[in-house]
């Protein structure tokens, strides 16, 4: 296939592919930016995590919801856990989320062994999520989620900013340091969720670090950290959706690589201004 | 005079642990105010208690000015206790101070950034506003905390252990710009600090703390040889050098 073609096939036979991961990059490259200044990067993997098992408990008889909403209450359940875990002292904040990584990964691979109405490998399709087969109900679904997080974050971003910042002055300034917490971990529980059965998990976790990092690494202010990123969000899927096409590639690991190709320019830019 | 702050037989502590048992003290409006004793001892926690983010398990707060209105209180945290991964610059962290006026949903209008740039200058690093935060020295990042303390226009300044890891010229600098908060612009001021040289020499009152002990007093009263050497367990000698309160720890017999 020539350029053209690819492009033209992109646009006519796999638009909510090409507009889902623009979607899913710019949002999880905004949301990565707090993720990576609250230092808990595994967050992001945990919930993909938790997300895929939620997926996977839905094949169960026990869990006869639809897999969307399955994956969603079981992630913002383990939102809801978490983040209180996450500002307590008496674990460490790696260790709570490395017992809910293995954990949720040790239920995934148990019930797809129990799960009797599909096969595995349809189960393990649909916990990887598949950019090329995004339907358009899903699509609109996940974009009317996607779009209140957005308007969340941008009405509120100053507030978000101060208690990333500096938690305990803001709370000596009347605001509800613990409440903003979990509202912010609740938003990026929906964003991951729906992301990760949109997208699958590589492609959200990818977007969740990589775009920050390297915007961290081209910029020294902050508004311009979340612009870069989003950029990023914005730019790598549809090159690495065209290169996928091109080398015939899996997507999302093409896209992924995309991004890391501009992490890797980002670090080689840095380097070169230290010298 | 009412007092700005008021405890009475208060017991703070996390959870259902005690840490501090029926404390009671008062400061009043236009005071400097200093909580002195080792670390770990429970400063930060009455400090908390004060700002009203620490709820006591007996006992009562009472915070209110002596106009009868609430008590603004401009915090300045610990330096490591913020974050340094992404790169504000002074000018945004100052900023921060004028949210509470500001409201939810409300973006910085003139008037807030007048006032930054005003608290930028009482502390003088103006200059600095477009630098990183990340990137300044032990001292400047003090004087941009005060900064955003001073943006919110408060009636109380709170500083915990503002001096703590500084070079020497840095922490004198420092103390005399609190001083000068105090002293020129009639601020009320409560330190927190482990360094009890900072406390002896610039507060008019102080309370000892350590676990199971607690004294309230004028700086003569309270920074005694005994006392102080009951609370560190080391012989510790009280003098003045130079107009200067000095504390000499270890039993140093040649200074004797």
């Amino acid at each position: 296939m020539t350029g053209v073609e690819i492009v033209r096939t992109i646009l006519e036979e796999f638009p909510y592919a090409l507009y889902g991961s623009i979607m899913v990059g710019t949002l999880c490259a905004f949301l990565g930016v707090y993720i990576v200044a609250k230092r808990v990067v595994f967050l992001g993997a945990v919930l993909t995590q938790v997300s895929v098992m939620g997926l996977a408990l839905t094949f169960l008889p026990l869990f006869p919801v639809p897999h969307t909403l399955g994956s969603l209450i079981i992630t913002l359940g383990t939102v809801v856990i978490v983040s209180r875990m996450l500002t307590g002292k008496k674990v460490p904040k790696d260790a709570v989320l490395g017992i809910v990584f293995v954990t949720s990964i040790a239920v995934r691979i148990l019930v797809m062994q129990k799960a009797a109405r599909v096969e595995a490998s349809e189960i393990e399709n649909l916990l990887r999520g598949d950019i090329l087969f995004v339907t358009p109900g899903l699509f609109y679904l996940m974009a009317g989620a996607f779009a209140a997080a957005s308007a969340v974050h941008l009405l509120f971003f100053k507030e978000f900013t101060y208690i990333s910042f500096d938690a305990e002055t803001a709370r000596t300034q009347g605001f509800n340091a613990a409440g903003w917490e979990v509202g912010f971990y609740l938003i990026a529980g929906v964003v991951i969720s729906f992301a990760t059965h949109m997208v699958g998990d590589i492609f959200v976790f990818g977007f969740l670090v990589i775009p920050p990092v390297a915007a961290m690494l081209l910029v020294r202010r902050v508004t311009g950290i979340f612009v870069v990123s989003v950029l990023i969000g914005l730019c790598a899927p549809p090159v690495g959706l065209y290169l996928a096409f091109l080398f015939d590639l899996p997507s999302s690991p093409a896209i992924v690589g995309v991004a890391s190709v501009v992490l890797a320019g980002a670090w080689i830019v840095s380097l070169a201004r230290k010298r | 005079m009412e007092p700005v702050i008021r405890f009475t037989k208060v017991t703070l502590g996390y959870g259902r642990t005690p840490v501090l048992r029926d404390i009671s003290f008062e400061v009043h409006a236009g005071e400097y105010f200093g909580f002195a004793g080792p670390n770990g001892a429970g400063k930060t926690t009455i400090v908390r208690a004060i700002l009203g983010t620490l709820k006591p398990l007996a006992g009562t707060v009472r915070v209110v000015m002596p106009s009868g209105s609430r008590v603004r209180f401009g915090y300045v945290p610990q330096r490591d206790t913020v974050d340094y991964v992404l790169p504000y610059t002074v000018e945004e962290i100052v900023m921060m101070g004028r949210y509470r006026q500001m409201g939810i949903l409300r973006r910085p209008g003139e008037a807030d950034r007048a006032a930054v740039r005003k608290s930028l200058d009482h502390v003088g690093i103006r200059d600095l506003r477009g630098v990183s935060f990340r990137e300044l020295s032990g001292g400047q990042k003090q004087r941009s905390l005060i900064a955003r303390a001073l943006a919110s226009e408060p009636d109380v300044l709170v500083l915990d252990e503002p001096t703590n890891g500084m070079d020497l010229s840095s922490r004198i600098s420092i103390l005399d710009l609190i001083r000068q908060l105090h002293s020129n612009d009639r601020l009320t001021v409560i330190m927190v600090s482990h360094l009890l040289d900072d406390v002896a020499n610039h507060v008019g009152r102080l309370a000892i703390v350590e676990k199971g002990f607690f004294q309230v007093g004028t700086v003569e009263e309270v920074l005694t040889g005994p006392n102080l050497s009951m609370l560190y367990g080391m012989p510790v000698d009280v003098r003045r050098v130079g107009g200067r309160m000095v504390i000499l720890a270890g039993g140093d017999d040649d200074w004797r």
